[in-house]
């Protein structure tokens, strides 16, 4: 019913101190987007603007194709979820619930038989007659989470909804919003600081930082393919390994990046076009973690030499950091000490600190950036066909 | 174990020492009350109760007409209050939450607790006469509102300040008005605050003597006008005094259990979440 519009917003605290800077975005009706950045970058602030709770300095604001600037909140139709909850502390979990169906003038027994509803979706109903400050974290979260479900409102705005919750509790929120959103269909915009969040849940990833909008795209295709060099070290623990670099001609078309530490990657064949420009030019080389593997599982797949610094463990798969090269320690023409990588391996590998090993590297993902603008320098998707589950 | 036994004898001069601390406070109270119920012409005497009487406070009700005073002040105490109260509350909130009127508006409000009230009754008590507002009871509650305004706004910005704005937000988002959001919201939630605030302005008034002594006449009198008016020409009669004074004490000593309660729930809300 709502979608929702953002034509060059921007928020100024004083003439040159801004909290949102020139932000566009069109998110579509029924659309789950995650607003994702690190703390201060202006999540919030762009929230609250469309919920009408802060002033929009430039630019437009368009909910379902109507300019709301000049709308009070209370006429906007969208409900907010507040990281602190701000359940009102005087009235009962029902009543916190029903304020917003009582402000619109509702029936009394509409309002219970909502309340009622909302609380059976959402397992409140035990709960209906308490206080807020009688009631653990997970249940306040999803009174704030009921009392905008009553108000059937055409949006919902979440500001770090899950970020006050448990691990545990955290991970069965992020599903139960996500069914929440597919049994209501309506247009939620879930503002996070958590990767796995942004990842998991939306349809498309928004990505701020320092008040700008730096990617906008659905999870793996940014995954994939980060803007810069900030979105690939954000979007993912462990984050993309990022190694300066040079890119020099190896005979004919052929490219080689090499890093300081003695990596010397041939660029596979199809890229070669795109990265003609920057042939004996300082680049940043970009690794995604996975892309190391124990052994090669195709012919361009190249041997990387590997000394373990630290094992971390986690069961499902091990995470191992450690230094490009063969010989570890540092050089001694050089100052500044080996840079660490971080690869991600198969459970099953037994490694131990200052182990010496051979990985190999699958190429194909591997990604360029600008070393000035560190903005992704832009090459074909690579050949590999994605696998599907027979 | 010598350590718990250190502690003990410790903990036994600790309570030494405060028992003498807590006889150095309460007993010239208590002397009061003692010299309240003694005869006047015992009222000196060093015995700890050389007799036991009523005659004082009966005395005081009725020939002095106290209850007439106590009437008085309680009226005005408590006049003053709900009509300032409402106001201070409205203007805390906006220098709470707005830019209203900015530094300078805050800087007057303060301002005009750091006048001596010298120089503020004798304007009152012109205008007063101009207006014929002298010499009556709803006179001197404005007078008293006029006085308590600022103190209580001051405070009331301090408590409004720790109310979460994420509440008002949530308000408007659900419907509510900027209005509505104070009135539903802000204002329950902070009850304790005004309750607080409420007890101080009925202390401040119920205390006040110099506007009482300029602004009322022989019926309007207040307690603390009363009190001074019994050390007449003719001496002071302690016992008679001492009588008022427990009168005058007794609304103080009830309110200072109220506000202990309000003041330590106004600070303690804030962590509702
Ligand atoms: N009232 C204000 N005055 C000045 N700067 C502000 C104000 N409110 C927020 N900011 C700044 O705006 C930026 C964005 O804040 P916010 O939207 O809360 O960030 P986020 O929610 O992404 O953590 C921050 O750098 C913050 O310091
Ligand atoms: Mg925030």
């Amino acid at each position: 019913m709502a979608s929702i519009e953002l034509r060059h917003v921007s928020k100024r605290y004083a003439p040159t101190v801004y909290g949102v800077r020139d932000v566009s975005l069109r998110i579509e009706d029924g659309e789950f987007i995650i607003f994702l950045g690190p703390s201060g970058c202006g999540k919030s602030t762009t929230l609250r603007m469309i919920a009408g709770l802060e002033s929009v300095s430039d630019g437009e604001i368009l909910i379902g194709g109507q300019a709301v600037n000049a709308i009070p909140p209370r006429d906007r139709n969208v409900a907010v979820v507040f990281q602190s909850y701000a359940l009102y502390p005087h009235m009962s979990v029902a009543q916190n619930m029903a304020f917003g169906l009582k402000m619109r003038g509702t029936d009394p027994g509409l309002i219970r038989s909502k309340v009622d509803q909302a609380a059976t979706l959402l397992g409140l109903t035990p709960y209906l007659d308490r206080k807020p400050a009688a009631l653990s974290g997970g249940q306040r979260q999803r009174v704030a989470l009921g009392r905008a479900i009553v108000r059937d409102p055409a949006a919902f705005l979440l500001d770090e909804p899950l970020s006050n919750l448990d691990a545990q509790l955290r991970g069965e929120m992020r599903l139960e919003l996500v069914k929440l959103h597919r049994r209501l269909g309506r247009t939620i915009v879930h503002v996070t600081h958590d990767q796995v969040e942004a990842m998991t849940m939306g349809d498309r990833i928004c990505i701020m930082r320092g008040g700008a909008m730096i990617q906008v795209g659905r999870p793996l295709e940014v995954y994939a393919n980060p803007a810069e060099t900030f979105v690939a070290r954000f979007l993912a623990t462990p984050p993309m390994n990022l190694m300066p670099a040079v890119l020099r001609g190896a005979g004919g078309d052929d490219l080689v990046v090499e890093t300081g530490e003695g990596l010397a990657l041939a660029v596979p064949s199809p890229y070669r076009s795109a990265y003609a420009a920057y042939r004996d030019k300082p680049v940043i080389l970009g690794l995604r973690p996975e892309d190391f593997y124990e052994a090669p599982h195709a012919s361009d797949w190249q041997p990387v030499p590997f000394t373990v610094v630290a094992v971390e463990a986690l069961g499902a798969e091990l995470v191992l950091v450690g230094q490009v090269g063969a010989t570890g320690g540092v050089a001694p023409q050089k100052i500044a000490p080996p840079q660490e990588i971080a690869v991600r391996l198969s459970r099953h590998v037994v490694a131990e600190p200052g182990q010496m090993l051979t990985l190999s590297l699958d190429p194909n993902p591997m990604h360029l950036f600008d070393v000035e603008t560190t903005r992704l320098i832009p090459r074909p998707a690579p050949g590999v066909p994605a696998r599907r589950v027979a | 174990m010598s350590t718990a036994f250190g502690s003990t004898r410790s903990n036994i001069g600790l309570h030494v020492g405060l028992m003498a601390m807590c006889l150095v406070i309460v007993l010239p109270p208590l002397w009061v009350l003692r010299t309240s119920l003694v005869p006047e012409p015992q009222a000196y005497s060093t015995s700890v109760m050389p007799g036991f009487t009523l005659d004082n406070y009966i005395a005081l009700l009725t020939r002095n007409k106290f209850g007439v005073f106590y009437l008085n002040s309680v009226v005005v105490a408590l006049g003053s209050v709900v009509v300032a109260l409402p106001f201070a509350a409205m203007t805390g909130y906006a220098f709470a939450r707005f830019r209203t009127g900015g530094r300078f508006a805050r800087f007057l409000v303060l301002a005009t607790q750091m006048l001596p009230p010298v120089a503020l009754v004798l304007p009152t008590f012109a205008i007063f006469r101009a207006t014929g507002l002298t010499n009556s009871v709803p006179g001197l509650i404005l007078a008293y509102a006029a006085i308590n305004l600022p103190f209580l706004t001051w405070i009331l910005m301090g408590f409004f300040e720790g109310v979460p704005i994420d509440l008002e937000w949530a308000a408007m988002t659900d419907g509510a008005t900027a209005w509505g959001a104070f009135w539903r919201i802000v204002v329950p939630v902070s009850l304790p605050g005004l309750a607080a605030a409420g007890v101080l302005g009925f202390i401040l008034s119920w205390n006040e003597f110099l506007f009482a002594l300029v602004l009322t006449g022989p019926s309007t009198q207040t307690i603390p006008v009363a009190l001074a008016s019994l050390q007449s020409s003719n001496g002071v009669q302690i016992a008679k005094v001492s009588a008022g004074v427990v009168l005058a004490v007794l609304p103080l000593v009830i309110a200072s259990r109220f506000i202990q309660r309000f003041i330590v729930q106004g600070l303690t809300f804030g962590s509702v979440k």
